[in-house]
């Protein structure tokens, strides 16, 4: 039996691993100090300080901005798209189909040089809103691949079937596509949302005046430390999806049951 | 018949616009930039020439280039024997615990990746929670040197882009078929010919297509080498970053940018040649 | 599905009514990182109704790249240095400055214009400026350091820090062997690049950002810095000393300057005004200890000063022979 305690204990280090590094930031949320370097005393103010660094609050609020704009029209742009080309027959198809992946793959600070240098090109103004169309460029084929493997030669069954019925193109999109695609679009959306969050390379080459993300106002106040008010913010972030995540698992399992039965 | 037109015309425009703009475009225009040269001011000459692309080639630059594939191999290495053996152990516990295992993966990929390493440097300064570990347990006298070097780079790369690993090479050993596994005991099968007859074979992809999503960040991620490396050890990440912000050399940042994509291009032709499909890439 | 629509309307909405909404526009301001303390931005806000949408960056080419793929009119005020001023100059990238718009222009020391970046001050004013200096720590190091061969001991392995900037470690290293430190001579250069790899082993980290921080954590016991990071080492621990190199030493001088095309230009003028004035600018040298450019608030005696123009130089512009140290400083690195 001694393997098996050998495999549990990696099993937790692994984890230990994953953890410790989020661990050691909570645990400084609560340091009294005003600095991540010496623990000093347990205290709730930095807590109660987020709201008064308002560089930190507006940096969380634009964060927010970007991901759920760029979130919102790329699973709206990715999930049309991906049916469009399950669907249709289009000039550039085929090259379109092994264009989109570009984006994931390669690595991002190319990806960040590019679309500056064509925001340069086009004299368009970096602000905000450069930042957004960059999120939108990089979460569409994330949307399109996850709405895509939704789409299988099952659903040709059931359209033609529909077709035959005498439903027109929208009726049969609504009614018998979307339920099909609607796990699809979930998973590319959260995922396209969380990549939105923690988007460093990408937003640092298309930011603006006073389009400070929170992983870009981290970014240029990293080397001269961290304040704790980041970590506490950090903490409550981490607390939230713990929340989501876990509810969300709840409501999978019970559903799951509930088919079972 | 109109209607059908107008139909197609919304799924189908979007994604063409989409392609060409905030693809092709930026693509080609720094494949043309390439070919340019700067002046010493960083303003762009329109003359065509090879010499950004024959720079490369300088042994200085070649040195960048060896240096990062170097971090790049070692992460991805240690991405993947970490990797194998945790998803060996699970693959025989139920659905529900690795459905668990995978969220609990995912967690920390949760929180802000800048922050996460951040953490590091807490733990790994000289006079960190590992060095004070160490001495108090009278592991070592003096402090050990756990950043600002290629160590703590590695560390960074790692735990940055493990998960990248973990999802896809746990899917691939999940998906085995335990009645193969069976029946090739049965059949007086030694556990390391079971491995590399069978799981192997089963899960190259899932560690292809893992390995493309840690090597390729991991030449690129400058924040890391600037944040644990204390901007000591260049890789093509702050080579490319530097032609653009410093040295203001956007031709030479360019070819380099190329360079890199034709590299990833190899590397994904590869992947597709060892059996892997491109949407498992990223879609995790 | 409705539901997730409506939510994210709701944030979208937070998200806009957040910003308040000041009477008397905004101002698009660039400056370094930990240069002007929050509160005094905030101040400026509330006192004039002025909204200041600040970014920072970490050095001057960083600057150049932003100004230079930016739109015109996207940045009002920002703070290069004086070379780089120059080639902002050169490169028509700068507002004429209408110093009668300015009451406290008259507050500046003298001794901080007419340099020869610019002349006769017609496109900058004079922010703060900083001189490199070696910080030591005199609780680890007894040895006597004066010059910057001092450094190259191999005793001190791993225990130093460098500015991340390939402009002021080149030209110490020139320094050091006796050349000027704007040299662009090949064989001069050669000499600082050995020189230079020579060091690496003694060197624990580049960084421009907070120097100040390895000193302060002993992660390291020696850093060439600039002065304000080392005096403020030197208030958290007394026994750090501030070491101005025998072999010459870097100058650097910030100044106040209107990108081309800015749209709130009077907004600027108060801003600058506004900095200027004699409790405001005295707050900024508090929290940020460089070398004051103002007669009201000077920081360092006359005579100080005048050690400290005779014994340094300002980083030059050296054309495309940049890229010769941008080489050296991807072989040493």
């Amino acid at each position: 039996m001694k393997g098996k305690y050998s495999k549990l204990l990696f099993i937790i280090l692994v984890f230990i691993f994953l953890y410790l590094p989020i661990g050691v930031l909570i645990a400084y949320s609560f340091n009294s100090g005003s600095t991540n370097l010496i623990f000093e005393d347990f205290s709730f103010k930095w807590y109660l300080n987020i709201i008064k660094n308002t560089d930190l609050v507006n940096a969380f609020l634009n964060t927010l901005l970007v991901a759920v704009t760029s979130t919102v029209i790329s699973t709206v742009i990715g999930t049309i798209s991906a049916y469009g080309l399950y669907k249709f027959d289009f000039p550039f198809k085929k090259l379109i189909n092994s264009l989109i992946y570009i984006p994931i793959v390669i690595p991002e600070i190319v990806l960040g040089i590019s679309l500056l240098s064509v925001y340069t090109l086009m004299k368009l103004e970096l602000s905000i809103y450069s930042i957004i169309v960059s999120h939108i460029a990089f979460s569409i084929p994330y949307v399109i691949v996850s709405v895509k493997t939704t789409l299988t030669s099952q659903t040709i069954t059931y359209e033609e079937a529909a077709k035959d019925l005498g439903a027109s193109n929208y009726s049969i999109f609504k009614k018998i596509i979307m339920p099909i695609i609607t796990p699809g679009i979930v998973s590319g959306a959260t995922l396209v949302f969380t990549l939105s969050l923690d988007d460093v390379v990408i937003s640092y080459f298309t930011a603006g005046p006073g389009s400070n993300t929170l992983p870009l106002y981290i970014y240029s106040i990293m080397k001269s430390g961290i304040t704790p008010d980041v970590n506490a913010l950090t903490s409550i972030l981490l607390l939230v999806t713990f929340v989501i995540l876990i509810t969300l698992t709840i409501v999978q399992s019970r559903k799951i049951r509930k088919e079972a039965l | 018949m109109k209607n059908n037109k107008i139909f197609k015309t919304i799924f189908t425009l979007p994604i063409l616009v989409y392609t060409f703009i905030l693809i092709v475009l930026p693509l080609l225009y720094i494949l043309f930039l390439s070919f340019c040269t700067s002046d010493s001011y960083g303003g762009i000459i329109y003359e065509f020439t090879f010499s950004n692309y024959i720079k490369i080639f300088d042994l200085t630059y070649l040195k960048i280039l060896f240096k990062s594939a170097l971090i790049g191999v070692i992460t991805t290495i240690i991405c993947i024997l970490i990797s194998y053996p945790f998803a060996l152990i699970l693959r025989r516990k139920s659905a529900h615990i690795q459905n668990l295992v995978t969220k609990l993966i995912m967690i920390p990929f949760l929180t802000n990746s800048l922050i996460r390493t951040y953490g590091w440097i807490i733990l790994l300064r000289k006079n960190g929670i590992i060095n004070n570990g160490l001495i108090m347990g009278g592991l070592t006298s003096s402090p050990l040197n756990l950043m600002y070097n290629r160590f703590g780079i590695v560390v960074g790369m790692v735990y940055t882009l493990l998960p990248f690993m973990l999802l896809p090479i746990c899917s691939s050993v999940f998906e085995i078929n335990n009645d193969l596994i069976e029946a090739a005991k049965d059949l007086g099968a030694k556990p390391l010919q079971i491995f590399r007859k069978i799981i192997i074979p089963e899960t190259i992809s899932g560690v292809f297509n893992g390995s493309l999503m840690v090597f390729i960040p991991a030449i690129g991620y400058f924040f890391i080498t600037d944040i644990l490396g204390g901007g000591k050890i260049m890789i093509i990440g702050n080579l490319i970053k530097n032609q653009f912000l410093t040295a203001r050399n956007w031709p030479f940042g360019s070819a380099i940018s190329i360079f890199l994509i034709i590299i990833t291009f190899l590397l994904v032709k590869l992947y597709k040649r060892l059996g892997g499909k491109m949407d498992d890439l990223g879609g995790f | 599905m409705k539901k997730i629509i409506i939510v994210f309307i709701g944030i979208l909405l937070l998200c806009g009514c957040s910003s308040k909404s000041y009477e008397n526009g905004e101002i698009n301001v660039l400056n370094w990182s930990s240069y002007i303390p929050y509160e005094i931005i905030s101040n400026f806000e509330k006192e004039y109704s002025i909204k200041v949408n600040y970014g920072t960056y970490s050095s001057n080419e960083e600057l150049l790249a932003k100004i230079a793929s930016s739109k015109n009119g996207t940045y009002d005020l920002i703070f290069p240095s004086d070379y780089m001023v120059e080639l902002m100059i050169s490169r028509d990238m700068l507002e004429k400055m209408d110093k009668s718009q300015i009451d406290n222009f008259s507050n500046i020391n003298p001794m901080f214009l007419n340099q020869k970046f610019d002349p006769n001050n017609d496109y900058s004013i004079p922010f703060l400026a900083a001189t490199s200096v070696i910080a030591v720590n005199r609780d680890r190091v007894k040895d006597e350091i004066n010059s910057y061969n001092d450094l190259l001991n191999s005793k001190y392995k791993n225990n130093i820090v460098l500015l991340d900037d390939q402009r002021i470690v080149i030209g110490m290293a020139l320094q050091a062997n006796g050349f000027d430190m704007n040299s662009t001579d090949s064989k001069k250069l050669e000499i600082a690049k050995k020189w230079l790899l020579k060091l690496y082993g003694n060197v624990k980290a580049f960084d421009s950002d907070s120097p100040k921080t390895f000193l302060m954590t002993n992660e390291v016991d020696i850093g060439v810095i600039w002065n304000a990071e080392a005096t403020l080492a030197h208030e958290d621990n007394k026994n750090i000393e501030i070491i101005y190199p025998s072999d010459g030493f870097a100058l650097s001088l910030d100044n106040y300057v209107l990108v081309k095309g800015a749209k709130n230009k009077e907004n600027a003028y108060k801003f600058i005004n506004y900095l200027l004035r004699h409790d405001i600018n005295r707050e900024i040298t508090n929290y940020y200890p460089y070398l004051n450019t103002t007669i009201s608030n000077m920081n360092v005696d006359m005579n100080d000063l005048f050690n400290i123009f005779l014994n340094s130089s300002y980083v030059e512009n050296i054309g495309s022979d940049i890229s010769k140290y941008d080489k050296i400083w991807a072989e040493i690195k």
